[in-house]
Formats: structure tokens, C-alpha cells, sequence
């Protein structure tokens, strides 16, 4: 058994229910498993009357919560089962018939099990088709304990070492009060889009260990691959650049052209799709990496460094909603882009009388991410095969989270399409987030066991080793509109932000982060974060202020 | 003593048992055993997630537990608190398209 999260803690069986096991054991769990019935969305429910519509044996109800007795297998409606307890000692636990949960009479009160939840939980992978023979139901139980530990040591807590000394010997020619590593990046016409996400990468953790330590040493790539253009080596040689205490504006134009030259569509002088720009960096950065250790390993066990930091595994459960057969898919990803939660606030609030307290008007980070994670129902033009029924289908597709990267990169999808106009539009709405955001309810293991109704089971893979802690680092926000807007990065250096606005940093209130219109987030592993502040933590302001270089670099 | 002839006669106690069940009742009956009714629960379910309603609920429920104490509420106390406000805040369009949905079952049904 691994070490349960402590969102999962098992509540205590009360008095009786503790009672009722000492004398019963588990044998009336079991007798009710034949009365067990799985539905094809998970649900299971107890459905002992096939042929009589279940009703109270006091007053005739059908509607509502109705209980069926443990021992005698009689039913009640929650008024009147108190009168069945107290009229026979000794049935006191009763389970709920169409949510499967147990019920302490004399509590008044839902109460749980593990055993129980077993029981049912066993039965339901049973049903399900494809359970007891292959394990590829979406739902891996009671058997597989593969495992696969993410090593997150090894090679980023040695070069954290590292990096410690090379800081330390650079930090005297700092100059100004600002955190190594700050320095503005100047605009080459529209560029806005490159300077801020070069701002986010050369700042996270792994990359900046990475390039700090050098990783990728310019001299040896170069007699490796003769004078071909390396996006590694025009990373590296910005990454020296901003940490090199100097502080005035630094024009990344050679990075530009390797880049232009990589990715030769996007070649323009227009301006282009901070995200884009993203994911064609990393694909650059691993393109190279992989023709130096001649490796075609794929994207899930690339060892090269943008997917060393920012390659998760993504799960996809597609459910056929007639029979309850799952097929489920892994894919790795870099990123993760979400939509945003806006449809619940046009259209609900029309027709609710009434207001929840807490203001719901806002879109949130954890309204995109549970969208992200909801189980989508796939419309009738979109009938898939189901292997179970052998025919097309109707079915409900649902994504979560396999495993986590180090780097977590959310993209915000601010563009919406509109097919009536054929034309798009940006989404200016406004949307909340966290500085400190916990992945866990997004983890497949969360998603799947919360399929099967909350049960207290220890599910195959309960990563309680990796942390879904995260930190944010990085943000960068754009402004204006589609064609023409502009980009900026807020980075946070120990616990303090900083606006890089291209070539110019100024130090921000966290209000103002806050305040921003997100684009991409980056979040970084709590553990990584705090390493990396300890690590800073000597980069102290200089006793004597030194007066600002009053250039464009500094504002 | 005269019976009076015009005094309605007394009611057997048990033809009282012989009324016709409600038509709520029946029909009930019919949605449950043709699986229809599985299929609506399903349907209001993935509607009422849809447009917040669910959210809005165990945001409630949360709001509850935490001013009561997590050990001082029990699902009774839950049910009753957020019955009346869910019933009140279903929104119009999902009680439109249940409705509908019943209709033209029934329509089927022959009933």
C-alpha cells in the first residue's frame, strides 16, 4: 500500500457501523454484490427487484433516497427507516440504493468503508466490459503496480550545486539591485512575442541550471556539427548574456535568425503567436539534441532538455456511452492548453433566481482546468467504433493527467472562432489565478477514481512519490487585439515580480501580475522553486546601493 | 326505526383499495421499466454539471460544513439545506428539455 495523499484520508466508521463488522465481518458485502448493478457511465446502484419498482415498506414512497437494509433486505425512505432500526436491534447499517454508499441509521449520517468500497469497486471493474479480461478498461485495479518513478534528482539537484559557485563568482559584477539573470531584450520589429517567452525560459529552473552549468558547451557543438546553425548555442549565448551582471538592453538577433531558419514559415517581420513561437523552440531544442546523440526516442522518453522539463503525459478515456467500454490513449505533451470557462456565466445566470454568495463572474484557472478535465459527451456526428458493441457508437471522451512535468506550461486559448462570421476574435475576459496551484484533482488518478464515485481504494497508480505541488514563475500577458497587440513577461525572482517589458524591467507589485490578462502560465515544482531561492538567497542587494545605469535597461 | 331509504349505503372498506394508482404512478412505472428513466437521470445529470448547477450545490454544502464543523453535519442536514435551493434554481432551459424528452416518450408509449 503506498502513503495515501492527505486529501484521501479515510474518515473513522462510527460506533455502530465499527459494531456491525465485528459481528458481521464482510459477509453481507458480499451477499450484496449479486445485487450489485454497474451502469455504463460507472454509477452502480443496488437493484435487487428487477420486476417491483422499489418503494418504502412503511408509506409506499418511490421518489427520493431509499435504503435497503443489510440484514433483512428490506427497504426505507429516510423518514421511516429509524422506525425499522429501532423496531429490530441489530440492523443498523443500511446502504443507499442508487449511489451504492453505506448509511448508519443511528447516526443519520453517510458513513464509509474501505472494505466496502472494495467490494463495489471490484464489482464495477467487473461489469464494466473489458474489465476481468484486460486491464485496458480505463481503470487498471487490484493487480498492476507498474510504476514508473520520475527521477527528479539525479541530474538537476548536482548542477544546483553547481550553479551555486558559478552565481557566487558572477554576483560581484553585478551592479545594480535587481536579481542576477534580469536584463531587457530589445524589440527587432514585432518581436515582443520571441523577448517574452525567452524571458519565461531562460528562467526556469531546469533550463537555467541547464545553460548555467554549461550543458551545451557552444565550442564542442560546433566542431560536432560544423557550422550549421544550433538553437542551443544562440540559447546559450543569451543565457550568458543576461547572466553576465551587465545590464544594458541585449538584442538576441542571432537567436532570431537560427530561429528564422528552423522554422522558416513563421519568417516574417509580422507578429507572430507567443505560443507558437513556444512550441517551436522546444521543437528546435530537441531536433538538435537528438541528431547530436543520433536518438529517434520518442517525445515521452526524449531525454533532451525541453522535454526533460516540460514533457508530461496526458490520458485520454474515451467511454461508449451504450455498453461502458473504455479505450484509453497516453500522449505526451509539452504544454497544456486550455479553454476558457466562460460558458457558465452568460447562460446560467439568466435563469437562476437566485445568487450564490461567492462571486462567480470571474473565469478562473481551476474553472479552465476542470472544463479541461470534464467528460465531454462527443456529438452524434462524431460516433465512434466501440469495440464491446462493434458498431459505431455514441460516446464521452475525458482527458486528465498521467504525469506531471517539471515545468508546466498552461496556454490560455484567447481566440475564439466564430463559423457563422468566418472570422475570429480575441477573448479579452478577464481570468483568475494562482501563484500556488495543486495539480492533484487533474491527475488520472483523481479523474478515474472519481468516476467510480469517491471510493476509499487505493487505485494502481496513487502518485504519492511526484508532487503535484507548483509554484508559478512566469507569466506572460498580451494586450490589445488579435493582429496587433503586445506581449509582456512578469517574472517572479524570489518572491518578488518583475515586468520585462522587451528591452525594458522595472520591479511590480504582485496586484499588477495579478491584474494581468494571462496568456501562458508557467509553474515550476514546488520543490524546484524553493531549491531555487535557497539557491539565490546569497545574490543579496548590495549594502551600498549603487546608482542606477540610467538606461533603457532599468526603469 | 325507520331507515331512511335515501342514506347512501356504507362504503366497503374494501373497495377503497381498488382506486386506480395516480398517473404520476403509472407512468413512472413505464418510464422505469423500459430504461427510460436511467437515460433522463443520465441526461439531467450531464445538463445540470453543464450549466454550473452542480458546482453551485457543493459550493453551498462546502459553505455549510465549514460554518457547522466537519464532524457536526450529517447528509440529512446537507439534503435538507440544499433541496428547496436546487428545486428553485434549476434552470428553465434543462426543465424544458426533460419535459420534452417525457412527452415524446410517452407519445411512444402509447399511453
Amino acid at each position: 500500500m503506498c502513503a495515501r495523499n492527505s486529501i484521501y484520508t479515510t474518515p473513522k466508521p462510527c460506533k455502530h457501523l465499527a459494531d456491525y463488522k465485528l459481528r458481521h465481518g464482510f459477509n453481507t458485502y458480499y451477499s450484496i454484490r449479486i445485487c450489485l448493478k454497474t451502469t455504463p457511465n460507472g454509477r452502480t446502484r443496488v437493484a435487487k427487484h428487477t420486476t417491483k419498482i422499489p418503494r418504502c415498506s412503511f408509506c409506499d414512497r418511490y421518489q427520493g433516497r431509499l435504503y435497503f437494509c443489510l440484514m433483512c433486505s428490506s427497504l426505507w425512505c429516510p423518514t421511516h427507516i429509524l422506525l425499522h432500526t429501532q423496531s429490530e436491534k441489530g440492523h443498523e447499517v443500511a446502504i443507499d440504493m442508487n449511489r451504492s454508499e453505506l448509511y448508519c441509521c443511528l447516526c443519520c449520517d453517510q458513513v464509509y468503508d474501505p472494505d466496502f468500497d472494495k467490494v463495489v469497486v471490484c464489482n464495477q471493474v467487473k461489469d464494466l466490459p473489458g474489465g476481468s479480461k484486460s486491464k485496458t478498461n480505463g481503470f487498471e485495479a487490484c493487480g498492476e503496480r507498474s510504476s514508473k518513478r520520475k527521477r527528479l534528482d539525479s541530474g538537476i539537484g548536482l548542477d544546483l550545486k553547481k550553479s551555486k559557485l558559478l552565481v557566487s563568482m558572477r554576483d560581484r559584477r553585478a551592479k545594480s539591485c535587481y536579481p542576477l539573470g534580469l536584463r531587457g531584450l530589445n524589440n527587432l520589429g514585432s518581436t515582443c512575442f520571441m523577448n517574452s517567452v525567452l524571458q519565461a525560459l531562460l528562467h526556469a529552473p531546469p533550463l537555467r541550471n541547464y545553460f548555467l552549468n554549461d550543458r551545451h558547451n557552444s565550442i564542442q557543438c560546433r566542431k560536432r556539427s560544423g557550422e550549421k546553425l544550433c538553437l542551443l548555442c544562440d540559447i546559450d549565448a543569451i543565457s550568458s548574456a543576461m547572466f553576465s551582471g551587465d545590464r544594458t538592453p541585449y538584442t538576441p538577433a542571432h537567436f532570431l535568425y537560427s530561429w528564422w531558419q528552423h522554422s522558416s514559415n513563421l519568417a516574417s517581420y509580422e507578429e507572430q503567436d507567443a505560443h507558437e513561437f513556444f512550441i517551436s523552440v522546444l521543437d528546435g531544442i530537441h531536433e538538435m539534441e537528438s541528431k547530436i546523440r543520433n536518438s529517434g526516442k520518442d517525445d515521452g522518453d526524449c531525454q533532451c532538455i525541453a522535454h526533460r522539463a516540460f514533457s508530461g503525459l496526458l490520458r485520454s478515456d474515451v467511454t461508449c456511452i451504450s455498453c461502458g467500454f473504455t479505450s484509453t490513449t497516453y500522449d505526451p505533451c509539452v504544454d497544456i492548453s486550455l479553454n476558457m470557462d466562460t460558458s457558465n456565466l452568460s447562460s446560467s445566470n439568466a435563469n437562476k433566481p437566485i445568487k450564490p454568495d461567492e462571486k462567480t463572474g470571474a473565469s478562473t484557472l481551476s474553472g479552465c482546468l476542470n472544463l479541461f478535465t470534464r467528460a465531454e459527451r462527443l456529438g452524434s456526428d462524431q460516433k465512434l467504433h466501440c469495440q464491446n458493441c462493434q458498431e459505431l457508437r455514441d460516446s464521452s471522451k475525458q482527458l486528465s493527467i498521467r504525469r506531471l512535468p517539471l515545468v508546466l506550461c498552461l496556454h490560455i486559448k484567447r481566440v475564439e472562432h466564430s463559423l457563422v462570421r468566418k472570422i475570429s476574435r480575441k477573448i479579452n475576459q478577464y481570468m483568475q489565478f494562482p501563484f500556488s496551484l495543486d495539480m492533484t484533482p487533474y491527475l488520472s488518478s483523481s479523474i478515474v477514481r472519481s468516476k467510480f464515485g469517491n471510493r476509499i481504494f487505493t487505485f494502481e497508480y496513487d502518485n504519492s512519490n511526484s508532487s503535484a505541488a507548483y509554484e508559478i514563475f512566469a507569466v506572460i500577458a498580451h494586450s490589445g487585439m488579435l493582429e496587433s497587440g503586445h506581449y509582456v513577461t512578469y517574472l517572479r525572482l524570489k518572491n518578488q515580480w518583475y515586468k520585462c517589458d522587451d528591452a525594458w524591467i522595472s520591479e511590480v507589485d504582485e496586484g499588477i501580475v495579478r491584474a494581468s490578462q494571462c496568456y501562458m502560465l508557467f509553474y515550476v515544482q514546488k520543490l524546484l522553486y524553493n531549491e531555487a531561492i535557497e539557491d539565490s538567497s546569497f545574490v543579496h542587494i548590495s549594502p551600498r546601493r549603487d546608482p542606477f545605469d540610467s538606461t533603457a535597461g532599468c526603469s | 326505526m325507520k331507515h331512511s331509504v335515501n342514506r347512501p349505503p356504507t362504503p366497503d372498506a374494501a373497495e377503497d383499495q381498488g382506486k386506480e394508482p395516480p398517473l404520476q404512478e403509472i407512468i413512472n412505472v413505464k418510464l422505469i421499466e423500459s430504461g427510460e428513466k436511467e437515460r433522463l437521470m443520465e441526461l439531467l445529470r450531464e445538463r445540470l454539471i453543464d450549466c454550473g448547477w452542480k458546482d453551485e450545490m457543493k459550493a453551498l454544502c462546502r459553505a455549510h460544513v465549514k460554518k457547522k464543523g466537519r464532524n457536526n453535519v450529517t447528509v440529512d442536514d446537507l439534503v435538507h439545506l440544499i433541496t428547496p435551493k436546487g428545486r428553485a434554481s434549476v434552470p428553465d432551459s434543462v426543465k424544458a428539455e426533460l419535459l420534452q424528452r417525457i412527452r415524446t416518450f410517452l407519445m411512444s408509449a402509447a399511453l
